[in-house]
């Protein structure tokens, strides 16, 4: 299994889910979590890989040495039995008990036995002091021989005197032998060590042989107890190459098994490694004897204490891993969860809303620093937007007022002069209409500051102005008002009624032969309220029509003026989709249209009023 | 939220999976040597015909088998009667050893007849049988590990061949009448011995016991007075035939050829009753009976016979190195 970048991206990439656009891998604590897992799993691995290495090779240098030590010990052991057995055959080669009885020409059978019995004496204190001795015994050439006790006879068929013990013993050398079966004593087959050397006799062609045989049991349990793992073993040669003991060595003769070990494999020094490197020799080699003592130990045994130490290496790599990105994973969070939070409250400002609260979180560290900078920006955009809204505020409340018609002054004088010549007529009840018509339409204009009226004082202000006009076209002026009394407690912008219906006198009826008639209609069309002023007058050329909002063309001087204004303030104030809109047919008349939106709540009880009206 | 913190948690094992997994494929690649093939455990019974004091041959084939197990991952079960005579004892055994539930058997049937219905038993079980020293009336085991009981027979008329003539009169001590090892041994004698095989007189069964065979022996020796050659074919009748003919003062006048090795053979070799014996490999026996039955439970393919050797020693050749090895098996024990 691999690791690639693309494997992680997958896996991250599923986790990132609750990210929208995109992959985890991209995301700030991705990156940071991700690097972090390459930079730890690198540094067990490679702490893994070097500790490991380590520790094999320090397990493996401890193997050799506890082995070398081992393998001394062992070879300093038996040096020390075969000391002892060379200390024996001094003491007993020494003993004139011993050389009497070999070689004293007496006759006196008596007085050799006497020496015999004190030899074996001596012999027998011997076998006790020294470990693991066997026998002591020694054989003249002349056939007299004392073995361990006076008692002890010889095997007739032993055939001692081939041997290589006795023969060499003879040419006046000290013999330690390898591992033999000791068959000179009768009815005794001893495994034996057997050190051997002459006692020169007093004459010429006197001489006897000492040996001295050595359990070879306590060498081999020697070696036997040396523990070298399950498989491992001791096993050890002479001079010559011949096995000495080891655990297998009957196997080894019958041809079965082989040892690898070759004496020639020592040149290359005291510890060697086996052809196939499984198998470490570890030898030690006796000044006293000339025997190669071997240690084998098989390095898959000493590796597998290394493989108890990898398990706890991994162990510790698991924990380690685990807790650096456990770590990792919260440190990250502890970033990016504010900066994820800085994120969504910004996309709430984005889309339009600067009214969102923002929470700054309690660390004091670069991050809270930020989301400082990004309220004060906020509550510095906030108040310029309000400083910007009240500023059009009042652009837009100065301009209704500049565009809110006025009385005309015209208009007054000819009332006045209307008024004194019905006075003079003596038509009093007309100057009480007038007048008081006229003050009405005074009071309103002048005294009402309120931007807003209801339609049904919009209307009494046009009925007004209407009765003033009609008293003063008399024969020439005809007003219908109809307005939907559902309609009538809305609340409008004032004054815009008026000024249409001054235009359709002045504009329409004024030219009109015979009387003309203006109505004025209102009601609910849509989701809008429409108030429309018609007239019968002389109506408008198709010309005149199309550039009735062009302000160049209107003949200010005629007041149109005031439908401009009008259009004007409606369009201000509710938007741009309201307004006027004209009919005209020349010769036929005009009818101009107000169309107003409906409050919400109006609206609502319209459409429910609609609704059920439809059943 | 709480979605978001499970992700992470996964996201942590995860991540340290792939680190698990990654390392281990590291060292699965590096380390798959020194771990050592970590062997299954095989559970083997052995079986020999009889285990006492007064025969090494069977103490010297489990110490074979034991050597063997040593070198491998192997449990080692001896389950042994007292004397080579107690079939229904070894029978009664290889049914206690079926019981067990090894994974493979080595026995040594003591019967030619009687042993087959219990080593049928064993291949029925699904165990592997592997068989030791003597064969049965019919073919049993996957693997027969023994002495070529043929060829050390044949050794041994090889070896008196040239001392024989026509006034050779020949006596024969055999240890169990039928038995395979009894039959193939005189079968290979008489191969050897040729035309002189007309000479033999007298052939005796001991039962495989010492002093029987010292007995019949004497009678043999009694009733043929003539006989001058006696050829043993296993270590009991070896052991009581030559001591027969030494308490009879015959030592060296009859020539007397053993089988397999005893102490008290060794000794009547040394002092001439014996002029050779024939011994067999016992340890290598038991080590290599092991090893097959290893082989075969780990299903492994075994021979169908395996040869475990026999050697002929004379009086000159006891203390050679090797063979001193396999005349004195050296044992703590005997020493202690």
């Amino acid at each position: 299994m691999m690791i690639t970048p693309r494997s992680f991206g997958g896996v991250f990439g599923k986790i990132g889910m609750a990210r929208q656009n995109s992959s985890y891998a991209k995301s700030l604590q991705g990156k940071i979590n991700i690097s972090l897992l390459f930079i730890v799993a690198t540094a067990v691995v490679s702490f893994m890989i070097i500790s490991i290495t380590q520790s094999r090779i320090a397990v493996r240098n401890t193997a050799i040495e506890y082995t070398s030590q081992l393998i001394d010990m062992m070879n300093e052991s038996i040096d020390s039995y075969i000391t002892s057995m060379e200390s024996i055959a001094r003491i007993v080669v020494e003993n004139s008990d011993v050389r009497s009885y070999l070689f004293t020409e007496t006759g006196d059978e008596r007085l050799r036995a006497e020496y015999g019995e004190r030899a074996a004496e001596l012999f027998q204190t011997l076998t006790d002091t020294g470990s693991d001795i066997c026998n002591i015994g020694i054989i003249g050439e002349n056939g007299r021989y004392l073995i361990n006790d006076t008692a002890t006879k010889i095997n007739p068929y032993a055939g001692y005197e081939n041997t290589d013990w006795y023969q060499e013993a003879l040419l006046g050398e000290e013999v330690i032998t390898s591992s033999h079966v000791q068959n000179v004593v009768s009815d005794e087959f001893p495994w034996v060590v057997t050190l051997s050397r002459e006692i020169p006799g007093r004459g010429d062609g006197e001489a006897a042989v000492l040996f001295v045989d050595l359990n070879f049991s306590s060498i081999s349990r020697l070696c036997e107890k040396t523990n070298l793992g399950a498989k491992g073993y001791v096993f050890i040669m002479d001079d010559s190459g011949n096995l000495i003991y080891h655990p297998k060595q009957r196997l080894i003769y019958s041809g079965l098994l082989e040892e690898e070990f070759t004496p020639d494999m020592l040149q290359n020094g005291d510890v060697v490694f086996s052809g196939d490197g499984q198998k470490l020799y570890t030898v030690s080699k006796s000044e006293i004897t000339g025997w190669t003592m071997v240690g084998v130990t098989y390095l898959d045994e000493m590796m597998s204490r290394t493989g108890r130490l990898r398990n706890l290496f991994y162990l510790m790599a698991v924990v380690l891993v685990g807790v650096a990105l456990t770590m990792s994973v919260f440190l990250t969070d502890m970033v990016t969860k504010p900066l994820r939070k800085l994120r969504e409250t910004m996309k709430v400002v984005e889309g339009g809303n600067f009214e969102v609260e923002i929470e700054e979180p309690d660390t004091g560290d670069e991050i809270s620093d930020l989301f400082r900078s990004f309220r004060n920006m906020i509550l510095k955009i906030r108040e310029l937007i309000e400083q910007n809204t009240a500023e059009q505020r009042e652009k837009r409340k100065s301009e209704l007022n500049a565009l809110q018609a006025q009385i005309n002054p015209h208009f007054l004088y000819n009332t006045l002069d209307s008024i004194i010549w019905m006075a003079e007529g003596g038509n009093i009840r007309d100057v009480v209409l007038m007048t008081s018509s006229l003050a009405k339409l005074l009071r309103k204009s002048i005294s009402n500051k309120n931007e807003m009226v209801t339609l049904e004082e919009e209307i009494e202000y046009t009925r007004s102005y209407l009765t003033i006009q009609k008293m003063r076209y008399v024969d020439k002026l005809e007003y219908e008002i109809d307005v939907e009394p559902v309609v009538l407690q809305m609340e409008i912008v004032k004054l815009i009624i008026q000024p249409i219906v001054e235009n359709a006198i002045y504009h329409g009826i004024k030219y009109k032969e015979g009387k003309g008639l203006i109505r004025i209609t209102g009601g609910f069309q849509d989701d809008r309220i429409v108030l429309r002023v018609s007239d019968n007058g002389v109506g408008m050329t198709k010309e005149a029509l199309s550039h009735v909002f062009d302000e160049r063309v209107t003949d200010t001087r005629k007041n149109g003026v005031g439908v401009l204004n009008v259009h004007r303030r409606i369009r201000l104030y509710y938007g741009g989709e309201y307004g006027l809109s004209f009919e005209s047919e020349e010769g036929k008349g005009t009818c101009v249209s107000i169309h107003l939106p409906l409050p919400e709540m109006e609206r609502e009880w319209i459409k429910r009023k609609t609704e059920s009206g439809g059943e | 939220m709480l979605e978001r913190n499970n992700h992470k948690y996964i996201l942590v094992l995860i991540v340290i999976v792939t680190i698990l997994a990654a390392i281990g494929v590291f060292y699965y690649s590096s380390g798959e040597s020194e771990e050592g093939s970590s062997e299954l455990l095989v559970r083997i019974v052995l079986i020999p015909k009889g285990l006492n004091d007064s025969n090494t041959f069977w103490s010297d084939v489990i110490e074979g088998a034991e050597m063997a197990a040593s070198e491998r991952n192997v449990e080692l079960t001896v389950l042994a009667p007292s004397f080579e005579t107690e079939v229904e004892v070894q029978n009664k055994m290889i049914e206690e050893a079926i019981e067990m539930r090894p994974d493979a058997i080595v026995l040594a049937p003591s019967d030619y007849v009687k042993t087959l219905p219990y080593a049928r038993k064993v291949e029925e079980t699904g165990i592997k049988l592997v068989i030791l020293d003597s064969v049965m009336a019919e073919e049993a085991g996957c693997c027969v590990v023994a002495t070529d009981n043929l060829k050390a027979g044949y050794r041994m008329g090889e070896y008196m061949k040239p001392y024989l003539n026509e006034d050779s009169v020949i006596g024969i001590m055999e240890h169990i009448k039928g038995v395979s090892t009894a039959v193939e041994r005189e079968q290979g004698l008489l191969e050897a011995l040729g035309t002189y095989g007309d000479q033999i007189v007298d052939v005796r069964y001991c039962d495989s016991s010492n002093d029987k065979s010292y007995e019949e022996t004497k009678a043999m020796l009694t009733e043929n007075p003539d006989i001058n050659v006696i050829f043993c074919l296993n270590e009991d009748s070896a052991s009581g035939a030559a001591r027969a003919v030494h308490d009879m003062g015959l030592g060296g006048k009859v020539a007397m050829v053993g089988f397999d090795s005893s102490l008290e053979e060794i000794q009547f070799l040394e002092s001439g009753v014996f002029n050779a014996i024939v011994v067999q490999r016992p340890l290598n026996m038991g080590y290599l009976g092991l090893s097959m039955a290893y082989q075969a439970a780990r299903s492994q393919e075994v021979p169908r016979t395996v040869e475990s050797g026999s050697v002929l020693i004379t009086k000159e050749t006891i203390y050679t190195t090797e063979n001193q090895k396999l005349l004195f098996p050296f044992r703590e024990n005997d020493k202690e």
